[in-house]
């Protein structure tokens, strides 16, 4: 809508503009031409010196050769009348005129038509010397402005100006509105485009074709997201499907795998090789429900159960776990929970944001054999909180590392296993980023960076 | 019913080979009495004319859902029933235990796990030891002798009690003996909260607690800290 208002804005205003600049242009034109065919007659010719060119010598009247060329080529008769009203000279004067005029005639005829001639008078030193011109070729019209008007030409003139702009503005205003009403519901449509709503406008009036392409673009944007949502759906569901399927068949191999581990009758070698195939088998267990987790984490199809969920605490546990569950005297887990951090709270999913950080602990067990000292650490950084879970063992390949930090295809299948994948979705999905390095004295450090919650903004 | 390998089991699964696993694994377990079903058909049958002690249910069968099987099984009878699925969102099994069954395990299991909580549901059904579990634990740390049940300590020198908290933390750490304990775990077991803001006040007890039970409670070989975690109660003699 703010563009709209810009829009319409711009149009008034430039409405304005034009009328004024129309105004001033016609004001210029007029005031040249005035003033070039004030120059132009003059040059031309000129009432005073034909009047001029009409002398007298011994009582007769002569008329200079250009004058009477003048005449003849612009005019079609002249006279010259003594101060008793009377013709004394004339050329190719009308038989209708008569040859003697009252003073109210001459004062009609100054002002106005002479029988319908145009005429123009000039003083004469014997008298007034008038020229006619062909009936119908001059319109003539005596001006009267009062002083005061002339007086105040310098107000009268800005004045009309900002009254015809303000007149302009108000009429592209008029019809500006109109066209915002028409605007409107396109905006609207555009917007809704773009927040990905349905689109439904009425495709009549001015704009009615445009209308309709926003309805097709509408319908054709919702087929796209449903036939995209479909596949992701169907994605999904499949290797939900896959990993579920895979339980049944997988429970009858770890359950006979078992019974053979147990069974004191076999030889202590052949109970390994069954305790082998336990193990290997609840790998695929943990590689399926990790696979089945990140194609809903990818999808956001797994619902958050979010809660303030207390870090400190949470991050003590899982250590304990990991402590607790027979892990080898060569691994050791510390925790360090800077003193500002120990009541943080986080809006999150408890049991994701365990999974997270286990299986960041989990990857550095798996990838130093030969035990390792992994460390978890929780910072404050602003309005984030810094988790860390760093070791002190091999590392990451360069490879590796960049595939991790730089992800082309979220989901792609990495030869490092699910893991750590999904400790990137499960950050980014309560709102957070990932970043994975090595440690220039040797190990890594993952380090999850959160978003604190704001609302509770830490117990006392 | 003399014990729990007395009970008749139904197992409801529609893979034949699980449920050939599940008896043999039943069997050896001890258990004697073991029917299985394929479908709710036969399943409904045979728990209408065997009566069983106990129920293992898949959730897929090809014929309905365990959910619905349950329901039936539990408008006429409360029998222990526990249900073994391949589906492990938390909506079903919520939706499996809000209708009664005793416990929801997701395929694959740990066939020990599953014994162990088939066992578990049958004792405290069929032998309730309300009594028994009112019992509380007596143990020896070295020559001292700790009796939960009066909070009392008899050592050499004579005989010392437990405060209220001191009683509520050592409790806590004999039920996970062995196990390091989170001074978060420590803290609502004692006060009912996380341990920020406990800390010196938990360190306060714990030291007053090896005032009591360690020989040199400045160098502690039961009672240990776990720096940064919590603290591990280690080298108890049960009696």
């Amino acid at each position: 809508m703010k563009s709209i208002m810009k829009i319409l804005l711009r149009y008034v205003l430039s409405a304005a503009g034009i009328a004024l600049i129309l105004l001033i242009i016609n004001f210029t034109v007029l005031i040249i031409w005035t003033i070039q065919t004030g120059e132009i007659s003059p040059k031309d010719y000129s009432i005073s010196e034909l009047a001029a060119g009409l002398s007298k010598s011994n009582g007769i009247y002569t008329l200079s050769k250009s004058a009477q060329e003048t005449i003849e080529k612009r005019f079609q008769w002249a006279m010259l009348l003594n101060n008793e009203g009377q013709v004394v000279w004339s050329k190719n004067l009308p038989a209708e005129l008569p040859l003697k005029f009252t003073i109210s005639d001459v004062a009609s005829f100054t002002r106005w038509y002479m029988n319908d001639y145009p005429v123009y008078t000039w003083h004469h030193p014997d008298g007034l010397f008038v020229l006619g011109e062909a009936k119908g070729s001059t319109w003539k019209y005596p001006i009267k402005v009062s002083q005061k008007v002339m007086e105040n030409t310098l107000l009268w003139i800005p004045a009309v100006l900002i009254l015809n702009s303000l007149a302009a503005i108000l009429l592209a205003l008029l019809f500006g509105l109109r066209l915002f009403h028409s605007l409107k519901p396109l905006a609207k449509g555009i917007e809704d485009l773009a927040e990905k709503r349905t689109a439904e406008l009425l495709t009549t009036g001015l704009l009615g074709d445009i209308a309709a392409g926003i309805n097709k673009a509408s319908a054709q944007l919702t087929q796209q997201e449903a036939a995209l949502n479909k596949r992701d759906n169907a994605r999904t569901t499949w290797i939900a499907g896959v990993s579920h399927d895979i339980r049944t068949p997988l429970s009858i191999v770890v359950g006979y795998a078992s019974q053979l581990e147990d069974d004191p009758e076999l030889t202590p070698a052949k109970r390994e090789q069954a305790g082998i195939i336990r193990r290997q088998s609840e790998r695929i267990k943990t590689l399926i429900s990790n696979l089945n987790l990140a194609s809903k984490l990818e999808y956001d199809m797994q619902p958050l159960r979010l809660d303030s969920v207390a870090l400190a605490p949470l991050l003590r546990s899982i250590a304990v776990d990991f402590l607790n569950s027979e892990l080898s005297d060569s691994y050791s887990i510390d925790v360090s929970i800077s003193e500002n951090t120990q009541n943080i709270l986080i809006r999150g999913d408890k049991e994701l944001i365990r999974r997270a950080v286990s299986n960041l602990i989990a990857n550095s067990i798996r990838h130093n054999p030969n035990g390792c000292t992994i460390k978890i650490t929780l910072k404050k950084e602003l309005n984030n909180c810094l988790l860390a879970v760093s070791d002190n063992g091999t590392g990451f390949r360069q490879k590796t590392l960049i595939s991790l930090n730089h992800p082309r295809n979220s989901l792609e299948l990495p030869n490092h296993g699910l893991g750590l994948t999904i400790v990137r979705q499960i950050s980014k999905a309560h709102g957070g980023s990932t970043e994975f390095h090595n440690l220039p004295e040797g190990g890594c450090t993952v380090i999850l960076c959160l978003p604190i919650d704001c609302t509770h903004a830490g117990r006392t | 019913m003399k014990n729990i390998f007395d009970c008749k089991l139904l197992i409801t699964d529609d893979e034949p080979e699980l449920c050939k696993m599940l008896s043999e694994l039943l069997h050896r377990e001890g258990f004697i009495k073991i029917i299985t079903a394929p479908n709710c058909q036969e399943s409904r049958q045979l728990f209408a004319s065997e009566k069983p002690d106990g129920v293992i249910l898949d959730v897929s069968l090809p014929d309905g859902d365990g959910f619905s099987l349950l329901r039936e099984f539990r408008a006429v009878s409360a029998v222990p029933v526990l249900f073994l699925s391949a589906r492990d969102e938390d909506e079903n099994r919520l939706l499996g235990l809000g209708l009664g069954a005793d416990d929801y395990i997701t395929k694959p299991f740990l066939p020990r796990e599953l014994t162990l909580r088939l066992c578990a549901i049958l004792n405290r059904t069929y032998f309730p030891a309300v009594l028994k579990q009112n019992a509380k634990p007596v143990f020896s740390l070295g020559e001292i002798k700790i009796d939960l049940n009066s909070g009392s300590i008899t050592t050499k020198k004579g005989q010392l009690t437990l405060t209220a908290k001191e009683f509520a933390l050592l409790e806590k750490l004999y039920e996970n003996r062995g196990n390091i304990v989170t001074g978060d775990s420590l803290c609502r077991a004692a006060w009912g909260d996380d341990l920020y803001g406990y800390e010196n006040t938990l360190m306060v007890h714990i030291r007053r607690l090896r005032e009591k039970i360690e020989p040199e409670p400045s160098s502690p070989c039961y009672l240990l800290t776990v720096r940064g975690l919590g603290y591990k109660l280690t080298g108890i003699k049960s009696k």
